[in-house]
């Protein structure tokens, strides 16, 4: 059984966005909602300040607490593949998972628009769904928390479980530059212009993920938390680097 | 028994003016309020996906919560460990506690994306890792034991020593459900100003503190504040043994909410940032100053600690220092955002929109509208 994960090289990240622009696409998310986000910080005072980026999905952790805190097991993990989805239908929209995600990565969509004018108004949807964009993705699948969010739910990333779970069986990783697997690759690693994403099955010792993540030691964000995320980061530091813990001081506000 | 100095007419008059308002009250404030959820959705809350998900709704629904299994607490040690002098004050806390509880479920049913759909998704999901489940169950037996006990407490002749099995459950019923609601916060490894291991505790002295304060604030509310009319046996449980327990109780919840902070504001720890910004707010210092303090020194000091007018403010006080202190922890937990907080200097900020704050009514006056139904039809006071 496959337990997929992503590798992310911040040191060939450029911070372009393709990939939350991809993402927003493929799963249609509304403008703000980003499965997939690249943040966007500084680190030091002036003169010495350094801009930096983060890309950022969902974990899909081994161990994810909004699977444990989640009510109704509307949040679920996938024992075929490792995903953490969502069943729209179980969940009754109490944001417990929220809460315990510590990657902020789940979004609850009735609240007021993030990005404005609210887009949900010059698309309103007759189905019970959030909105009703002119263009849709063909996959809906609320169990797997796939297709236009309905009403009163949380929603994440799903991987691109409907992509992914079509691979052949036993592939070792799913890169777009191999032809006949292209179409099963998450949209934010076939979009990534400077291939900094890699995708592959972590439970395959020779895949190409594990051994980038032996060969340029990966991290993973905030491991302390128990939540042994799925993402791993390689972090050389020459850019983009996996952020230190928070800094509050006066001397690093803005 | 003590005889009433007020009649049964007068009392039950003034309860169903007291139900009345609340009725009027209540369809006020919860009009307006469905009316703005039916608008804008969710949009209405001023919670957002930088990381403030939880608002003043849930602040309220923990409140009432906390308030009512206090009053639990309150009833159901009285009845056990007590004996004939509580008499007074144990039907009424029990009604009290289903009373309130029923005011705060409202508003987290007013809160939940689908409410219908969580009483059945919860129960069969059988989702035994989460708190929430756990919450829920036990919420649901809890007020299974309330309702026995108040059942069994119809009879005029109820005698307590029959009883004590039924208090039994209820006080552990009310323990557990407690006890829970402060797992589902301070199991929060990641959330350093919520997780602590004494959440539970705090959180059960904190509900003792509420029942108490409730009880007294209530009896007088009975009696339309007139203090002649309480009967002496109730004035004397209160002059006597309800202000020293109300009193401690004070006391130990000012010992907890002083040691976080003091372990806040001393500490580095990450995420405990957020102690600076609510020691230094006017709020806090209403908290601790004003809600706590002044109740204390009203409690301690013989020549006030008998006046009813002191035992009213007292309680009163206390109400709201402990909602402030539930808006504290409950905010203020998730004002350090998680993820973008590591590296975004900045606090969130949240303030409680018009509609949130319409669902503190909604709670009150429900809460107010069911317990007046109790005294006027179970006659609550005829302990007295
Ligand atoms: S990153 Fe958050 S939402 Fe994703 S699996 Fe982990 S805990 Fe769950
Ligand atoms: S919001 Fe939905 S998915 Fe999240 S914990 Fe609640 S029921 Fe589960």
């Amino acid at each position: 059984m496959a337990k997929w994960g992503m590798v992310i090289d911040l040191d060939t990240c450029t911070g372009c966005q393709a990939c939350t622009t991809a993402c927003a696409m493929e799963n249609n998310r509304l403008p703000g909602e980003n499965w997939q986000d690249v943040l966007f910080y500084h680190e030091g005072t002036y003169p010495n300040v350094k801009l930096m980026w983060f890309p950022r999905p969902c974990m899909h952790c081994e161990n994810p607490s909004c699977v444990s805190v989640c009510p109704t097991k509307a949040t679920y993990k996938d024992p075929d593949g490792g995903f953490v989805l969502m069943d729209y239908n179980k969940c009754i929209g109490c944001k417990y998972c929220q809460v315990a995600c510590p990657y902020g990565v789940r979004f609850y969509v009735d609240e007021k628009a993030v990005v404005q004018p609210d887009i949900r108004g010059v698309f309103p949807s007759e189905a019970g769904r959030q909105w009703d964009p002119p263009y849709k993705g063909p996959q809906d699948d609320p169990s797997r928390g796939i297709g236009i969010q309905p009403h009163g739910v949380v929603s994440k990333c799903t991987f691109c479980y409907h992509k992914v779970s079509k691979a052949p069986k036993g592939v070792a990783d799913l890169d777009e530059d191999i032809p006949e697997l292209k179409e099963y690759v998450p949209a934010c690693v076939r979009v990534c212009a400077p291939k900094a994403r890699f995708f592959g099955d972590l439970d395959q010792p020779n895949s190409n993920v594990n051994k980038m993540i032996a060969d340029k030691r990966g991290v993973r964000l905030k491991d302390e938390t128990g939540n042994k995320p799925q993402v791993y980061y390689l972090s050389g530091g020459a850019t983009a680097s996996v952020p230190s813990l928070r800094s509050m001081s006066d001397s690093d506000k803005a | 028994m003590t005889s009433v100095t007020v009649s049964n007419k007068e009392i039950t008059s003034k309860q169903l003016g007291i139900m009345l308002l609340a009725l009027i009250g209540l369809g006020i404030a919860g009009g307006i309020a469905i009316s703005n959820l039916m608008a804008e959705g969710h949009a209405a809350y001023n919670t957002n996906n930088l990381g403030l998900f939880w608002g003043f709704p849930i602040v309220i629904y923990d409140y009432f919560l906390l308030t009512s299994t206090g009053l639990a607490m309150v009833a159901s040690m009285a009845l056990i460990f007590g004996g004939e002098e509580y008499r007074p004050i144990i039907r009424r806390s029990l009604w009290l506690a289903l009373a309130g509880l029923l005011g705060g479920v409202a508003v987290l049913m007013l809160e939940l994306g689908h409410p219908l759909r969580a009483l059945w998704a919860i129960p069969f999901s059988f989702a035994f890792s989460s708190p929430l489940y756990w919450k829920v169950m036990a919420v649901s037996f809890y007020v299974l034991s309330l309702l026995i006990l108040q059942v069994r407490m119809m009879k005029p002749d109820w005698r307590m020593q029959d009883l004590r099995i039924n208090a039994m459950v209820t006080l552990a019923l009310a323990l557990g459900v407690t006890a829970i609601a402060g797992v589902v916060y301070g199991s929060q490894s990641f959330r350093p100003f919520w997780a602590s291991g004494d959440i539970p505790v705090a959180f059960i002295f904190e509900s003792l503190l509420g029942g108490l304060a409730f009880i007294i604030f209530f009896t007088y509310l009975a009696y339309a504040f007139n203090a002649a009319a309480v009967p002496a046996s109730v004035k004397r449980l209160f002059n006597d043994r309800l202000s020293t327990l109300l009193a401690l109780a004070i006391f130990i919840h000012l010992l907890f909410v002083l040691a976080r902070m003091s372990s806040g504001l001393y500490g580095n720890v990450e995420g405990l940032q957020v102690w600076q910004h609510i020691a230094a707010s006017p709020l806090f210092f209403a908290e601790i100053l004003i809600g706590l303090l002044l109740p204390l020194v009203l409690l301690m000091y013989p020549g006030t600690r008998i006046r009813p007018w002191a035992q009213i403010l007292a309680s009163l006080l206390v109400m709201n220092a402990l909602l402030i202190s539930r808006y504290e922890y409950i905010i203020g937990g998730q004002l350090v955002p998680l993820f973008k907080g590591s590296w975004a200097p900045e606090l969130l900020s949240y303030a409680p929109s018009p509609t949130e704050w319409l669902l503190l009514l909604v709670a009150i006056f429900l809460s107010n509208a069911v317990n007046a139904l109790g005294e006027v039809t179970l006659r609550l006071g005829r302990e007295g």
